[in-house]
């Protein structure tokens, strides 16, 4: 079967700083495939380059379709959506909101038909009030209840990068782009996303891409791990195969491979 | 084990707004749980009081509440493109100006002075109307597209020349058909067949109606998807692309809808004056707009509206010298009030500046009798009062009053510097001296004097309340 | 040609002077961003200053200091004046909207435009007033190229305005506080948790800006000789414009940008039409912040994705 997403010799410069070079990587249905590899590998790039934000050589293709030279809001329709490295919520908007103004895409009333509340503005509402519920109800109580109203700045540091996830599900995606949704989290809230992650594939079907640097996380979801570095890929396999590369122990876990074990 | 994450302090906020004592606290549970409709109305019935009870046959009156419902309509129209889409668009005027004009070169025999000589071109305003609203309507997507471009400071820049663009075009370009710096007069107002509107209540009426069915109309589009994708595109664009969010798309529609907005405001303020002027759309005209919404609060349709009653009200009083006084006076009873407190040491201040008062003047006096010889500049009722407590020499001379101005000004930029008791202490004799001040020298020129308060009351309340009276508190990630 | 290099000179001695003004709108911008659309108003209170100080020392036709002295002597006053005076302005209407929304600041930038441009009316009049410059600078003073001459005042203000740019180049690049003010610019917070004193330095950066606008006015009433209270909005406009088009926040760009709009306005004003100057001016404008948006030294907004 073909991949899901597929990338063809795909190259970008900055300049002359070369992000990522003939890079070829797929990603199949239901997979979770972790990308990894040391700031500044490129892997934020490539995120970047899948989601339209950037035009890069060569080719992506997202079930069969070429994504190439298209603008950012028409590859998210397409069904690929993205969390952010560093949070990029709509801050002064309230939980729900957020989760609301993702389903625009999906949506197609008029500005006069919601102005008059014609019948398709009003179902659509209806549709994107049970989508949002239905997609923040994914976390449990963490953003529920009290929470729809809030504005997302209150929230603590885990619970927008929930908020984010659930924001990129109520795109109506079938695939997620995960950019490192551990960073900055205690052993609990990392064992916490890892189900998480587990739960999206398993529960609802989603195609995944994460970038992670921390190694439990990736142990524990992947089904296959990409190594970058310095915008080429070094190796792919599964996660005993990658962590035990040599060029991926040197460039990225250093000499000591201790920090594998820990 | 409490699941971790779980914010008890948060869960309990509710319980907590709940506490806010007395008035305030009622007031904000009934406005929570009222819905919006009928406050929509209760701003209908006031506008309605108005036009009724308080009006009462006063031109004047009439004048100063169409005023303020125009300046209402054309804040609203700002904040879709400002306060909810976040665009700086500093041509807004432009669009407010070329409304005006469709309409008036429809409603004139402008047209009748071009070599054709169709005898002018006078068309019902139901179809003027339209006409202006679609031309400025598609302007406003032109300006859109080209703004597309350019963001954040430099779409500012590029707007604001496009509104200087417009007067400065319409001053000079064309003056046969455009008036040139004459304008064009004589327009037909608001008329269907033979019923037309005549008087300035008239418009005043017109003009509200338009005001709630747009508060309405906007207050439903608000909440709707595409309100919801102006305010994420305010927030952060590039996240908003990625979020399914047509960005370009959006802007454009933004600068359209507001666009549109003040062409219709344009066309009633054409139709009201009878005539229009390219001064009618300077930089001054669009500073107050900028100021009815940024003042009432940018991104809040009630915001809006409290914004433009509250400056064009200001702007009256300040036209006409004895209010002007009472604004005067009242701003520097509400600003000791609301920053002195607890009472006690309101009280005291209040007693010391009454007491330096009299004493100086009577100090003064005994040294010399023509340095108290002038009369206040105020009238009324307690200039009587004032007379014995001003220093006001003989004849009013222009220096006196001139050195205490630098002098006020001084110490007002002094006070705000000390704190606690030492500002206490010095707000005395600074509130004496901007007395003095005010019926020694800023009543003698009462123009000069509307715009330096204007000024004055634009840099105070931008420093107390940033975000507006009924704006909220914004995080802005720079 | 003769109409060629007077036009070009005259170009050149205006946009020295919108560079000035210029600078100032783009120093403050960087460390604040706040378009501060009362510094044109600065400039004005300068040209105020400047002329005060020719009535105090005797007044044009009478002056008891000889000439080079009172010119030295005016820029300092209007210096040091309006640079006290935008300190004070910033201290006063400013800061206390350090971190509120960008359209607030706007909003107070204008009500001390309103003031300033007011108190001036109010203290001083609305009549225009002459400096009277060729009563103690003459007109026969001056450099003959081809045929055309070149005023003693028009030298005087390109070499000062040079001057004066330079050393602002010298201050920004190699001094501490120069460092300071690039580290505020470019990120407030980092540049305080780092020890650099923010309040102290953005008080300093508007001292800089605020004087050269002064005694950019200084040296507008020397060369043009009418000055009234309305002419900070124009000057601070087409100043505003120029630090937009050369890239706003950089200081080339701010340079660069003002000697480009007094070039065009001068050309423009000489070869088409003075009345429609303003107008093919700002055209000009729009044109290029479409071609490069950023203006022409101006980096593209960077964004962390």
């Amino acid at each position: 079967m073909a991949p899901l997403l597929e990338l063809d010799q795909v190259s970008l410069s900055f300049g002359g700083l070369r992000a990522l070079t003939s890079l070829d990587l797929h990603v199949n249905e239901n997979e979770i495939v972790s990308v990894i590899g040391p700031n500044g590998a490129g892997k934020t790039t490539l995120f970047n380059v899948i989601t339209g934000i950037y035009q890069p050589a060569g080719d992506i293709r997202f079930d069969g379709t070429s994504l190439i030279g298209r603008r950012p809001h028409a590859i998210t329709g397409m069904g690929i959506a993205r969390t952010f490295q560093s949070l990029r919520l709509f801050l002064n908007m309230t939980v729900k909101e957020n989760v609301k103004a993702a389903t625009y895409g999906g949506t197609h009333a008029s500005p006069i038909e919601s102005m008059l509340r014609l019948p398709r503005a009003r179902r659509e509402e209806r549709e994107v009030e049970a989508r949002a519920l239905e997609v923040l109800g994914f976390f449990g109580q963490r953003l529920q209840g009290y929470r729809f109203d809030q504005p997302a700045y209150v929230l603590s540091y885990a619970n927008r990068r929930r908020l984010e996830i659930a924001r990129a599900m109520a795109t109506g995606a079938r695939m997620l782009l995960l950019d490192e949704p551990a960073a900055g989290m205690n052993p609990n809230e990392t064992h916490e996303i890892t189900e998480l992650i587990a739960r999206l594939r398993d529960e609802r079907g989603y195609t995944i891409l994460v970038i992670e640097h921390d190694m439990h996380v990736v142990e524990g979801i992947s089904d296959r791990v990409v190594a970058l570095d310095h915008g080429e890929k070094l190796t792919e396999g599964s996660f005993h195969e990658v962590s035990n590369h040599p060029q991926v122990i040197e460039a990225y876990l250093g000499r000591n491979p201790e920090a594998l074990q820990k | 084990m409490a699941p971790i994450g779980v914010d008890e302090w948060v869960a309990r906020s509710g319980d907590r707004r709940d506490q806010h004592s007395g008035l305030r606290g009622q007031l904000a549970r009934a406005n929570e749980r009222v819905g919006w409709w009928p406050r929509l109305l209760l701003v209908g019935l006031v506008a309605l009081l108005y036009g009724k009870v308080i009006v009462g046959g006063n031109v004047n009156y009439a004048q100063t509440g169409f005023n303020v419902v125009l300046y209402a309509i054309l804040a609203l129209g700002l904040n879709i493109v400002v306060g909810w889409a976040g665009l700086l668009d500093l041509g807004y005027i432009a669009f407010f100006g070329a409304g005006a004009y469709i309409y008036a070169l429809f409603s004139s025999h402008a047209f009748g002075n071009l070599p054709l000589d169709t005898g002018g071109v006078l068309l019902p305003a139901v179809a003027s109307i339209p006409i202006a609203v679609v031309g400025v309507g598609l302007l406003g997507l032109l300006i859109g597209l080209v703004a597309l471009r350019l963001s954040g400071d430099y779409l500012a820049i590029v707007t604001l020349f496009v509104g200087q663009a417009f007067a400065e075009a319409v001053n000079n370009v064309a003056p046969g058909t455009l008036g040139g710096a004459n304008g064009l007069f004589g327009l037909k107002g608001f008329h269907i067949g033979s019923a037309i509107i005549g008087s300035t209540l008239g418009y005043y009426w017109f003009a509200v109606i338009v005001l709630l069915v747009l508060m309405a109309l906007l207050h439903l589009l608000d909440t709707s998807r595409t309100g919801r994708a102006w305010r994420a595109l305010r927030d952060d664009p590039l996240a908003a692309e990625v979020m399914t969010i047509p960005v370009n798309k959006v802007k454009v529609m933004a600068f359209t809808f507001g666009a549109i907005v003040a062409a219709l405001a344009g066309t009633i303020f054409a139709a009201q004056q009878s005539s229009v002027f390219s001064t009618n759309f300077s930089a001054q005209t669009l500073i107050l707009i900028y100021a009815c919404l940024v003042l009432g609060g940018a991104g809040s349709i009630a915001g809006a509206v409290l914004g433009g009653v509250v400056v064009t009200v200001a702007q009256q009083l300040l036209s006409s010298p004895i209010d002007s006084a009472y604004l005067f006076y009242g701003i520097l009873v509400i600003v000791l009030i609301a920053r002195v407190r607890p009472w006690q040491y309101l009280a005291a201040v209040v007693a010391a500046i009454v007491a330096f008062g009299f004493a100086a003047h009577a100090i003064v006096g005994a040294i010399s009798h023509r340095a108290i010889a002038g009369s206040p500049g105020s009238s009324g009722w307690f200039a009587g009062a004032l007379r014995h407590f001003v220093i006001v020499p003989a004849g009013s001379p222009l220096t006196y009053g001139n050195v205490l101005y630098v002098a006020m000004i001084c110490m007002v930029i002094g006070v705000v510097q000390l704190h606690g008791i030492r500002r206490l202490v010095a707000v005395v004799p600074t509130v004496y001296v901007a007395i003095c001040c005010w019926e020694a020298r800023l009543t003698l020129d009462p123009g000069i004097t509307a715009q330096i308060m204007i000024g004055a009351i634009l840099i105070v309340t931008m420093a107390a309340r940033p975000e507006g009276l009924l704006g909220t508190r914004r995080v802005e990630v720079v | 040609m003769q109409i060629f290099i007077s036009t070009l000179v005259s170009g050149i001695v205006v946009g020295c002077l919108y560079a000035l003004i210029a600078l100032g709108y783009s120093m403050v911008y960087g460390v604040l961003k706040l378009l501060n659309f009362a510094h044109g108003d600065l400039y004005m209170v300068g040209a105020f200053v400047g002329y005060f100080a020719i009535q105090w020392f005797g007044g044009a036709t009478a002056l008891i200091i000889p000439v080079p002295l009172l010119i030295i002597f005016m820029m300092l006053i209007a210096g040091f004046g309006v640079g006290a005076l935008g300190v004070a302005i910033e201290r006063f209407a400013y800061r206390p909207l350090r971190n509120a929304p960008r359209i607030a600041p706007l909003i107070t930038a204008l009500g001390v435009s309103f003031i300033l441009e007011d108190s001036v009316l109010l203290l001083f009049g609305g009549f225009t007033r002459n400096y009277n410059t060729p009563a103690f600078l003459p007109f026969r003073q001056s450099i003959h190229i081809d045929g055309v001459n070149i005023w003693s005042v028009q030298i005087i203000v390109v070499v000062v305005s040079v001057a004066m740019m330079f050393g602002l180049r010298e201050l920004v690049n190699r001094t501490l506080f120069g460092k300071s003010m690039r580290a505020v610019a470019s990120d407030r917070e980092a540049a305080e948790m780092l020890g650099v004193n923010v309040d102290r330095t953005i008080a300093i950066t508007f001292f800089v800006g605020s004087a050269m606008a002064g005694v950019a006015g200084v040296m507008s009433g020397l060369a043009f000789g009418q000055i009234s209270n309305i002419i900070g909005f124009l000057a601070g406009l087409k100043a505003f414009t120029a630090a937009v088009v050369g890239g706003i926040g950089s200081i080339p760009g701010a340079m660069i940008g003002g000697l480009a709009i007094g070039l065009c306005e001068s050309f423009s004003s000489s070869y088409i039409s003075s009345q429609y100057s303003d107008l093919i001016v700002f055209a000009l404008l729009i044109a290029v912040m479409l071609v490069r948006p950023q203006g022409v030294f101006g980096q593209p907004p960077l964004q962390k994705v």
